[in-house]
């Protein structure tokens, strides 16, 4: 590493490159699916690659996964930086020298791989009912080990580990199908693993498939909507998360954009991003860029006071960094993303929220979502739900998705909930693949449903 | 190195199969007119299944350029996996005669010089800066790529082949009070002139445009035109269902061949032969050949998407559809999906008409439902367009093939998605 470290500064000498930030890192992934009971994938891999950035006033970058090529890497991505030269400004600051380690209670590289496997099984036997046409199990580990350096003189080791088990059930009756699923994940080791209740968590995904096969879709049209803290994870996750990208505040493509200091949403929401809580699937010590990663209060009783961002975003828009440039990998350039963003608790308790609806839905589970931040409309889904009449929760109805605009569905919330929750760790793509975590509290606001009926 | 790996494989007494790539990209991106980001990437890499007693191991090495020791170790590696692994192995695909396609590779990508593709986009962000006015903000990217990937296994199977790709992007955002925004991609096999660059910002300016005018409609129960891209979303959640690992594990909808699921007039064809198709091959990821698949004739299904494995399951043939790379097993994917024109002119429709949605992966693929987000649609009465969006496209991709109506004459290839526009039974709410 020493040798990279001095030939990066010779490089960057003879092209002229007043920045440039080098990561080298090292993944060590073990993959496990099973699907009715047949293993379909068993892979364990460790890959090491290197990524270069460097800053002229526009980026150039460079990847290589061939440490072999290291060098050459170094020199592509400030030949393109020297050749790309803008006038855009990055945030510099002071050097850091760190080691960062996310410690485990029990590492996942203590645990064979028959451990492992065995775990896999016992899950796929307790899914096993003879209404499941399908039963998939996933299991997924990696450590990360990172080591970035820059020519600010920052050198940081950074160590990760993540872990993520999933599965579901597919069930089939009278030609109606229908699937539930359940996910658990964390920067942690497989003490994860052993305190899940696993016999309680597959009798509840199994019994949630079956239901559903009897279940209606919803009404269609504006509603009134309790969300579950699953479902208001993923509803601020795209109605706010990410308008507050400061990427897309730059590149005119936010609704949010020129809004810091106004009030846009009710006074009880506050929201929250911090990759600083532990053991979250979106956690981590040190961005992509070198930057500590920070708890940023995006909304506080319902006023906008700050973007998410990175070293050009905070230079060009005058904010204080917040480290929130990530990165798919070694190969990627960092992007502004989320790590785990929530809604902050107030008082209403769920039963409150239920007897303040006369006719609307209690919508259950993320499905995904979808943002046009520009023009300020997102989608969500969810995975099941219940109509609420005079106070009363009523029918089960099955998966939908749900639509609202940005700025209306924060004005419209009408209750929040004393009941967080942050446990509900998933992927977000933004062109890039990036850990998140997301959650909340109940939450009562209005949103368009799109049901068949 | 690669035949190293043979040789070394060759002595050992299981069935292997190897799958190498190596590859460079450039790409610029674009941000507010100006060139803000350009990047060379190069990847390398080996990925080496074991069948060994029924049972599969895999594992990958990064880079193509590993002394005899480092090979010897990764053969140990993954054989050692295949004896304690129990994925199940059917065995390997034998050699058979792969088809010629043409027009996959274009030695203008692979030789453009960095500089020379660097300043194509530095014309992209000027051409950009000059459209541009007070209420638009213009972004972009364009993109090259170099690919050569090779097959060989223990069945005598050795193929290599190299392809090029290229891909343009276009967003706008037209703000002035209200906001309305426009965006367009392509991608190609060979290197694209100026004019489509130029052809992609015109058209995201012009849907810009279009989406700036647009408000809610009010909500509408029966027949709508879907252009192809919003055509896509739908036929995506359908097309879910005829994957052969779904069919085989019953996450699938169908179990058999035959089902009678969409109109007559109705054809669907996955096809990896297109001269110049983005998502054509000769051979797929395993060394089966590419070929053309009739997956819906007329309405009725006559296959699945298959690779080697899960056709064997199923007691069929492979259809040539194993995607991969060399950090992953085989799994099914499609190649170029193309939806046979019918013999309507639908260029002049009046009523509905719904070009973009987003939000498809919150849609069921095994119940069908769906509730998506209109992003842009517009109404068509006596020749004047009304346009529209934030309505919500509802429906049953099931219900909705079932009731096409008319397929019309004229095509749009977006990627590997070749579809005409076609008039279909829906709700907007």
């Amino acid at each position: 590493m020493e040798t990279l470290i001095r030939r990066a500064e010779e490089l960057a000498e003879r092209y002229g490159i007043s920045y440039y930030e080098i990561r080298v890192t090292r993944v060590t992934a073990s993959h496990l699916t099973m699907q009715n009971g047949q293993l379909e994938e068993l892979a364990m891999n460790t890959e090491i690659g290197i990524g270069v950035r460097a800053f002229n006033g526009a980026w150039g970058f460079s990847s290589a996964n061939d440490m072999g090529r290291a060098e050459k890497a170094i020199e592509t991505a400030m030949k393109i930086a020297r050749l790309s030269k803008g006038d855009s400004k990055i945030h510099l600051g002071d050097p850091i020298r760190d080691r960062a380690e996310i410690r485990p209670k029990r590492s996942f590289l203590d645990v064979d791989v028959e451990d492992k496997l065995a775990l896999v099984k016992e899950i796929d036997s307790l899914l096993r009912d003879e209404r499941a046409s399908n039963r998939s199990v996933h299991y997924g580990d990696g450590l990360k080990e990172g080591f970035y350096f820059n020519s600010l003189g920052s050198e940081i080791e950074t160590v990760v580990p993540r872990l993520r088990l999933s599965f579901s059930v597919t069930a089939r009756e009278n030609g109606e199908m229908q699937s539930y699923w359940k996910s658990f994940g964390g920067t942690a080791g497989w003490e994860l693993v052993e305190g899940i209740d696993l016999s309680h968590w597959t009798d509840f995904v199994k019994e949630k498939a079956v239901s559903l096969l009897h279940a209606q879709s919803p009404p269609s049209g504006e509603f009134p909507v309790i969300m579950d803290p699953e479902l208001t994870g993923v509803f601020i996750h795209e109605a706010l998360g990410h308008a507050v990208e400061a990427d897309s505040v730059k590149n005119g493509d936010s609704i949010l954009a020129g809004r810091l200091g106004e009030r846009i949403a009710v006074e009880e929401l506050t929201v929250v991003d911090d990759p600083t809580l532990p053991g979250k699937f979106g956690s981590y010590v040190y961005d992509d860029e070198g930057m500590e990663g920070k708890r940023v209060e995006i909304i506080k009783n319902g006023v906008l006071l700050s973007y998410l961002n990175d070293r050009e975003t905070s230079a060009l828009l005058g904010l204080e960094p917040n480290g929130h440039g990530r990165a798919q990998g070694y190969n990627y350039q960092p992007l502004v993303r989320m790590s785990n963003t929530y809604v902050e608790p107030r008082d209403w308790s769920f039963e409150e929220m239920v007897e303040e609806v006369r006719n609307g839905l209690y919508m259950i589970g993320d499905k995904g979502g979808e943002v046009d931040t520009a023009n300020g409309t997102f989608t969500f889904g969810a995975k099941e739900g219940y109509i609420i009449e005079n106070g009363e929760i009523t029918a089960q109805v099955r998966d939908v998705a749900l639509s609202g605009r940005i700025l209306d569905v924060l004005r419209n919330i009408h209750a929040i909930g004393d009941d967080l929750r942050i446990e509900f760790p998933g992927y977000c793509g933004k062109g890039q693949w990036v850990p998140v975590d997301d959650g909340g509290p109940h939450v009562l606001t209005r949103a368009l449903v799109g049901g068949l009926r | 190195m690669i035949e190293e790996l043979i040789g070394i494989l060759e002595r050992e007494n299981v069935e292997w199969e190897i799958y190498w790539e190596t590859g460079r990209g450039g790409s610029f991106r674009i941000e507010r007119e100006r060139l803000e980001r350009s990047q060379r990437k190069f990847h390398s890499g080996i990925g080496l299944r074991i069948g060994y007693k029924g049972r599969l191991g895999f594992s990958y090495v990064t880079g193509l350029n590993h002394d005899r020791k480092t090979l010897e170790e990764f053969v140990k590696r993954t054989i050692k996996l295949a004896r304690v692994s129990e994925v199940p192995f059917v065995g390997f695909p034998s050699p058979a005669k792969v088809p010629r396609v043409e027009g996959l590779y274009d030695g203008r990508i692979d030789e453009i010089p960095f500089e020379e593709a660097h300043s194509l986009a530095g014309e992209f962000a000027a051409r950009m800066r000059e459209l541009k006015d007070d209420s638009l903000t213009l972004s972009g990217s364009m993109a090259l790529a170099v690919t050569t990937y090779g097959v060989a296994n223990s069945n005598g199977v050795r193929l290599e082949a190299r392809g090029t790709g290229m891909s343009v992007s276009a967003y706008a955002v037209k703000k002035d009070g209200k906001t309305g925004s426009g965006s367009y991609y392509q991608t190609y096999r060979s290197l694209q002139p100026f004019e489509e660059l130029e052809n992609a910002l015109l058209s995201a300016i012009e849907e810009a445009r279009l989406s700036y005018r647009a408000r809610k409609m009010k909500p509408h129960s029966g027949e709508v035109l879907l252009e192809p891209e919003a055509f896509r979303a739908v036929l995506g959640i359908f097309l879910e269902n005829l994957f052969g690992d779904g069919v085989y594990h019953g996450r699938s909808r169908f179990s058999r061949l035959g089902e009678d699921v969409a109109p007559e007039g109705f054809t669907l064809i996955d096809d990896a032969t297109v001269p110049g198709g983005v998502g054509s091959f000769p051979f797929d990821g395993e060394g089966s050949p590419g070929e053309r698949t009739l997956l819906v004739e007329d309405g009725v299904i006559r296959s699945f998407l298959l690779d080697e494995t899960y056709a064997r399951f199923l007691k069929l043939r492979s259809t040539g559809n194993a995607v991969r790379d060399f950090r992953t097993t085989p799994h099914i994917g499609t190649s170029n999906v193309m939806v046979v024109p019918g013999d309507e002119n639908l260029g002049d429709f009046e009523g509905i008409v719904v070009r973009k949605v987003f939000g498809e992966h919150t849609a069921n693929p095994v119940s069908g439902d769906f509730s998506l987000t209109v992003e842009l649609g517009y109404a068509v009465k006596g020749g004047e367009v009304v346009p529209f969006r934030d309505n919500m496209l509802v429906g049953n991709a099931f219900r909705l093939l079932r009731s096409i109506s008319s397929v019309g004459k004229k095509t749009l290839r977006r990627g590997s998605f070749i579809s005409p526009r076609v008039v279909a039974e829906v709700k907007l709410v």
